[in-house]
């Protein structure tokens, strides 16, 4: 049976104002399933030696998720791929909702964008035609600015955009890529679309999206969407991740003023459950995906100020504005982020951007009063001056907006010291020096600092004292990473992880059911292998070696200042002891082709 | 026995605190079900129906440092607290 859904492929050139229409065969679906794996295999395919990540060769993907527009829940998602400009490596990353839907009714499995416009575009792909559309008006505009504007002027409320904000017209190496209020926010695709010129996409298709057992997929889809409202995802529905900030406080394990301490004595008054505790003083809003059950977006807003500022409280976004810069000002914290979303930048690089600036102030290396209010850790009032001045690369802004490893190197003075990052992105709010599973994954990803890709830390935190050898926590990180490529191929949204009994088995058994091609775990598990292969063989080509998979200095040289867990740092000898531990089961994992390939052999 | 409680269970109980009336030391079973009669709201979102063990991703950490052992006896002092994890996505 050959493969159900859509399966076109759109390249687009913008220097040449060109588009050609493929189609793609069942081997590359068997291959690459979708999402991720299909962007990623786009990129490999495209991408075989050093890219200008600002250039016209670097080629952005859109690959949608193989269970978007269908009854699959938690499923309308795509993934969107291209050569990072803040880690000259591969960046993947996801987002969803009626976009990722629509992408699919215009027959699309992939699209796939090169070359450089000569004037700011926006790309229509409306019922099969494609238009190159002029986009100067909307210059200047939010991403929600320039849905209106685009809706308005086709006088369709239907149509679907996705778009970048003022970050991305400057060029930010954080900016984030916007659809629906979701944003593909880290490693600065925003960035590319604007070295592009590329200012929005508007999709308009309702092409029927074929599955192959309807009848199969409707009744797991029906299991999977019961288990979605129950005590699975309750976590999720009620809280929201923003409730980890109390939990990681109480471990003494919450980085603070950037990564300079685990424990934040403003941590109770920025916890976004208090703004939910404190009904008279906050509107709680929920939001969600296009065809989730889960409606997992909790926003908050002063209820004496426009509704339309609310702020989305996830853990990353309040960690990065108010522990790690030290500001214990719930509504600053909320502003800032609902200043980025604004803007179109990534909350934690623009936070932890912001931290370290902080930190190189307290040591005389940038000006108190680079962004008017002092440059101070616990100084709430500069975010938003600060955060603006990034967008637009204003004065100082224009230093910070490259990311903190670029900017380290423009301050000098040692200034490097307190660039937290790894790979060039800024680390997310977890703390490494007490996750040893988790350390392993952030030096290792592709990504660059990316909790979501290694996601460990979850396996750390339920048993901090348990002692593990090397050979598990390698083994931990490794599952960790290949289910991760599993459920961004498929795409599902990992908030619905516990829906399932066992992934492997039910994911398959799904994607069978909905693609008409067969695949078992066993088949599951050797396509995210393969694509972690790829993705690790075009970082080799564009650049990366062994000695690139490695952690901010402070975690081996500072070690935890106070609280519970004071005094421990890591040893680099140790890390370094876990690495050869998982390359080594890597190897074993794809029969020793690993090391041919991230010297830039092709996949067999 | 104190017992710290954060996320769903501090949301469900209405307090960020709750006193277990326990005598002496007490095993992970028996302070599961001693939480669940002083709190049954908890059940079924943070403790299973079986009133046996917590529900994921609720967990119980002694001085929010490390997860009993098997079997292990713990009391007052040893601080319980009912974590929670919401992993990001």
């Amino acid at each position: 049976m050959s493969y159900a859904g859509p399966r076109d492929l759109l390249e687009v050139d913008l220097t040449t104002r060109s588009a050609v229409r493929t189609v793609l065969g069942d081997d590359v679906f068997a291959d690459a399933l979708g999402g991720v794996g299909l962007a990623v295999r786009l990129i490999d395919e495209r991408v075989r030696g050093p890219v200008d990540p600002l250039g016209p060769q670097n080629p952005i993907v859109f690959a949608a998720g193989p269970f978007a527009s269908t009854p699959v829940p938690a499923a309308n998602k795509h993934a969107l791929a291209s050569i990072s400009p803040l880690t000259g490596l591969l960046n993947e990353g996801l987002s969803s909702s009626h976009f990722s839907a629509v992408l699919r009714r215009c027959g699309l499995a992939a699209l796939v964008i090169t070359g450089t416009a000569d004037e700011w575009t926006t790309l229509a792909i409306d019922n099969g035609t494609v238009r190159f559309e002029d986009a100067t008006p909307l210059l200047g505009c939010s991403a929600r600015e320039t849905t209106r504007a685009l809706r308005e002027e086709y006088g369709d409320r239907s149509v679907r955009v996705c778009a970048i904000g003022v970050a991305g017209e400057h060029g930010v190496r954080y900016a984030a890529v916007e659809n629906d209020g979701r944003q593909a926010g880290r490693g600065g695709t925003g960035a590319v679309f604007g070295a592009k010129r590329l200012k929005a996409i508007v999709l308009r298709g309702r092409g029927e999206v074929r599955i192959a057992d309807p009848q199969r997929t409707a009744e797991i889809s029906a299991t999977l969407r019961e288990r979605a409202v129950g005590p699975k995802t309750a976590k999720y529905r009620v809280l929201g991740t923003g409730a980890n900030l109390r939990v990681l406080q109480r471990m003494g394990q919450l980085p603070t003023r950037n990564f300079t301490a685990a424990v934040f004595e403003g941590a109770e008054q920025v916890t976004p459950e208090r703004a939910r505790e404190s009904r008279n003083s906050y509107l709680e809003l929920r939001a969600g995906c296009a065809g989730c059950p889960v409606q997992c977006e909790h926003l908050y807003v002063r209820k004496d100020r426009d509704r339309r500022g609310a702020a989305a409280s996830e853990y990353e976004s309040v960690w990065a504005f108010g522990p790690n810069c030290g500001v214990d000002d719930l509504d600053a914290v909320l502003d800032a982020i609902a200043r980025c979303d604004e803007l179109g930048l990534d909350t934690i690089s623009a936070g932890s951007t912001i931290a370290f600036a902080m930190e190189c102030a307290d040591h005389g290396l940038v000006p108190r009063e680079a962004f008017g209010p002092a440059l101070r850790f616990g100084n709430g009032a500069v975010l938003v001056p600060a955060l603006d001045a990034i967008a637009e690369r204003r004065g100082f802004g224009d230093v910070l907006a490259d990311g903190v490893r670029a900017a380290a190197e423009r301050i000098g003075g040692g200034a490097s010291r307190f660039a937290m990052h790894a790979k060039g992105l800024e680390l997310p709010g977890y703390e490494p020096r007490t996750l040893p599973t988790y350390a392993l994954g952030l030096s290792t990803c592709t990504r660059g600092a990316c909790h979501n890709r290694a996601a460990t830390y979850d396996r750390d935190l339920r048993d901090p004292s348990e002692d593990r050898d090397d050979l598990a926590r390698a083994s931990d990180a490794i599952a960790a990473e290949d289910r991760a490529v599993a459920w961004d191929s498929l795409v599902l949204c990992k908030f619905v992880r516990d829906c399932f009994t066992d992934f492997e088995e039910e994911a398959s058994e799904l994607w069978s059911a909905v693609a008409g091609i067969s695949l078992d775990a066993e088949g599951l598990r050797r396509a995210a292998q393969r694509t972690w292969e790829r993705k690790r063989a075009i970082n080799a080509r564009l650049g990366w070696t062994p000695g690139d998979d490695t952690l901010p200095e402070r975690f081996f040289a500072e070690p935890i200042p106070a609280g519970a867990n004071a005094g421990r740092r890591i040893d680099p000898e140790r890390l370094l002891a876990l690495q050869a531990a998982y390359e080594a089961l890597r190897r074993e994992n794809v029969g020793h082709r690993t090391l041919d390939v991230a010297r830039g052999a092709p996949l067999g | 026995m104190t017992v710290e409680l954060f996320g769903m269970s501090r949301a469900l109980a209405g307090r960020a605190v709750i006193e277990l009336a326990v005598e002496g030391p007490i095993d992970y079973a028996g302070f599961v079900r001693a939480l669940a009669d002083a709190v049954p709201a908890l059940v079924p979102d943070v403790i299973d129906p079986s009133r046996d063990e917590l529900v994921e991703p609720n967990l119980l950490l002694l001085d929010g440092r490390r997860a009993p052992r098997n079997g292990e006896q713990f009391g007052a002092d040893d601080r319980p607290c009912v974590l929670f994890l919401a992993s990001g996505g």
